[in-house]
């Protein structure tokens, strides 16, 4: 039987039963829009906790430096704690799968302008931080701390765009100083980081002072800072081994450290497991949607039965000039199908307005993906054909003499 | 060879006792090129030889020759083949479809023989137009009078020209006027060499058909 055929008939059928159509569709519009709704709120917290975790970046391993508590030491109190330079240079020589180690050590003595106390922390980076935080050069007549100042301990320091407004305010913070715990550094840069990345996700880098990582070690004196690094980032080569080097780093440090004064965050396990919840989280909310699909196609059903009891006569006249078991069948189904169809794709549209309206609204990010629609739209059609199925094959299984005599 | 030949078909609902003969064993022959009228009271069983005739309801018993093949008992599907191809079925009260219009009406049988589109319209409008309605053919059947909506009903019938045209009480729903312009009707199609076998309860057209068969509780009491 024609393809036309069942698209002339099942489009009078709706026109003629436009309301009740309607109102049978709307189980399936409501579930479907419930659906890709939902998916789209779980969709948009999975993206947004995704990059949160990616801006730390995932092939790096952190490694943080921590003052180990008094119970841990028997109340001795410590002055030198973390990672050693012996450790960062075991890491870069001995470990395969390492392709950078970058220490960054911070300051722990407060910056003062005109006086007041400020959050503002001075860092030691290495020159290469610019790039892998992704970081910016936000004033063209300035630039980011270089090999060279790295070689020659230049006294020089690129400022956050943050950090400058609360140490300069609006004045041209280059060229100006920054002075800290006895030393001074000449700002020869102002840095941007348009993510707002946190640094081991911590510190806001818009709001730091950065000078070269040695200069630091080198300024200040070991018992002021306490440790060689207060971050490290261990950066692989091949993400596929990450857990197998992160692993070994374990390893490596529990045999090497006696106290514990070291924790280890590895990102792309973070956002594995951040995955993993979003899954389960998914699934429940896409589970609880599915039951609202389940009673739409209980009212197509509904509707299905009802139009082949009011159409019995015409379905005995179609038997009559000929029309097949299977020819009868399909018209039904096909009608069923259209319907769920056209419900679905009605509850994508709406699913589409109730994430824009959830994402202006509640302020909570929302992502439609393609997947969620062509599930959506996918598990439409199986339930008209799932609930089509059974009033179809009773119109066409109606014995022809027994139709026309109604 | 006869058009039909129908060798002691029976029909029989129910079973034992309670078993209810609708029609008793039957031999009958239909030639081409008749118009035959079968007339009957009411549970005569006269509906019944129409839809045995029709390939609508099985045979309890008995074989129906049409054309020379035995169609008594044929899976569904080829029943409604040859439903489809071989036989036009006229109703009393019409049966068109209501939300189609009279030439999708008339085109049902030929999409159902997988007639190609273009040349099923053809057909439709040639059909409409010999039965006199081919300046209405977007016309739904609502708005068409009961004589009108019958003659769409013997366009519908002719659609693949079956060899035999059966009609059930084809006149019951019209006046006497407009029932002999469909009786005319099927004067001009038995001229052509069709065969029309019609119920009816009218003993007028007892003069007017070429053959007369008359049921009684189920049994051929006058051919």
């Amino acid at each position: 039987m024609s393809l036309i055929y069942n698209v002339e008939s099942t489009w009078l059928s709706l026109r003629h039963h436009a309301f009740r159509s309607l109102l049978a569709m709307l189980g399936v519009v409501l579930g479907v829009a419930a659906v890709v709704g939902m998916l789209a709120v779980s969709e948009g917290a999975r993206v947004e906790s995704v990059e949160r975790i990616q801006r730390q970046g995932v092939d790096n391993i952190i490694l943080h430096s921590e003052e180990p508590d008094a119970r841990a030491t028997g109340g001795d109190e410590v002055y030198f704690y973390g990672i050693t330079t012996e450790d960062l240079e075991h890491f870069r020589t001995v470990f395969d799968n390492v392709k950078k180690v970058v220490p960054v050590v911070q300051l722990r003595q407060p910056i003062y302008a005109n006086g007041k106390l400020t959050d503002v922390v001075l860092m030691g980076v290495g020159p290469r931080f610019l790039k892998i935080s992704r970081s910016e050069n936000a004033d063209s007549r300035g630039r980011w701390i270089s090999e060279t100042d790295s070689r020659t301990a230049s006294m020089v320091c690129s400022v956050g765009v943050d950090a400058a407004r609360q140490l300069f305010g609006l004045e041209d913070p280059l060229g100006k100083t920054v002075s800290v715990f006895g030393a001074s550094f000449k700002v020869v840069g102002l840095i941007n980081n348009p993510l707002r990345s946190k640094l081991a996700g911590k510190h806001d880098i818009n709001n730091l002072v950065f000078i070269d990582y040695e200069n630091l070690l080198s300024t200040f004196k070991r018992d002021t800072l306490q440790v060689v690094a207060d971050y490290t980032y261990v950066q692989v080569e091949d993400l596929a081994y990450l857990k197998n080097t992160a692993d070994r780093i374990r390893t490596y440090l529990s045999e090497t450290h006696e106290l514990p004064d070291y924790t280890i965050s590895v990102p792309y396990e973070l956002l594995l497991a951040e995955q993993a919840t979003q899954r389960v989280f998914s699934v429940v909310m896409s589970s609880i949607a599915a039951i609202s699909l389940v009673v739409g196609g209980i009212g197509i059903m509904n509707i299905m039965l009802a139009n082949i009891y009011e159409r019995t006569k015409e379905i005995g006249t179609l038997r009559a000039l000929g029309a097949q078991r299977r020819t009868i069948l399909t018209q039904f189904l096909f009608e069923a199908v259209t319907l769920t169809g056209l419900g679905g794709i009605l509850g994508v549209t709406i699913g589409f307005l109730i994430a824009l309206v959830i994402e202006y609204s509640a302020g909570m990010p929302t992502v439609v993906t393609p997947v969620s629609i062509i599930v959506a739209l996918t598990v439409s059609v199986l339930t008209g054909i799932i609930f089509g199925t059974h009033p179809a094959w009773k119109a066409a299984n109606l014995s022809p003499i027994e139709a026309l005599r109604r | 060879m006869s058009l039909i030949r129908l060798e002691g078909i029976s029909r029989v609902y129910g079973s034992g006792p309670a078993a209810v003969h609708a029609l008793r064993p039957t031999h009958l022959t239909f030639e081409e090129g008749m118009l035959v009228a079968i007339f009957g009271v009411s549970g005569s069983g006269k509906s019944t030889l129409l839809n045995m005739l029709g390939l609508l309801d099985e045979p309890t018993s008995g074989d129906y020759l049409l054309e020379g093949r035995n169609v008594a008992k044929l899976t569904d599907a080829t029943r409604s083949v040859i439903r489809c191809k071989q036989i036009g079925i006229i109703f009393q009260s019409f049966n068109l479809f209501p939300h189609f219009s009279i030439l999708e009406n008339v085109c049902m049988p030929m999409r159902f023989a997988g007639v190609e589109r273009h040349e099923m319209k053809a057909r439709a409008s040639e059909l409409l137009n010999r039965v006199g309605l081919g300046d209405r053919l977007s016309h739904s059947p609502s708005q068409l009078s009961g004589g009108q909506c019958q003659r769409v009903a013997i366009a519908r019938a002719l659609a693949n020209s079956p060899s035999v045209i059966l009609a059930d009480e084809p006149t019951g729903n019209l006046d006497e006027k407009t029932g002999n312009e469909i009786l005319a009707i099927f004067h001009e199609l038995v001229d052509e060499g069709h065969t029309v076998i019609m119920v009816t309860h009218n003993a007028e057209y007892e003069k007017q058909v070429h053959r007369i068969i008359e049921l009684h509780d189920g049994n051929v009491v006058r051919q």
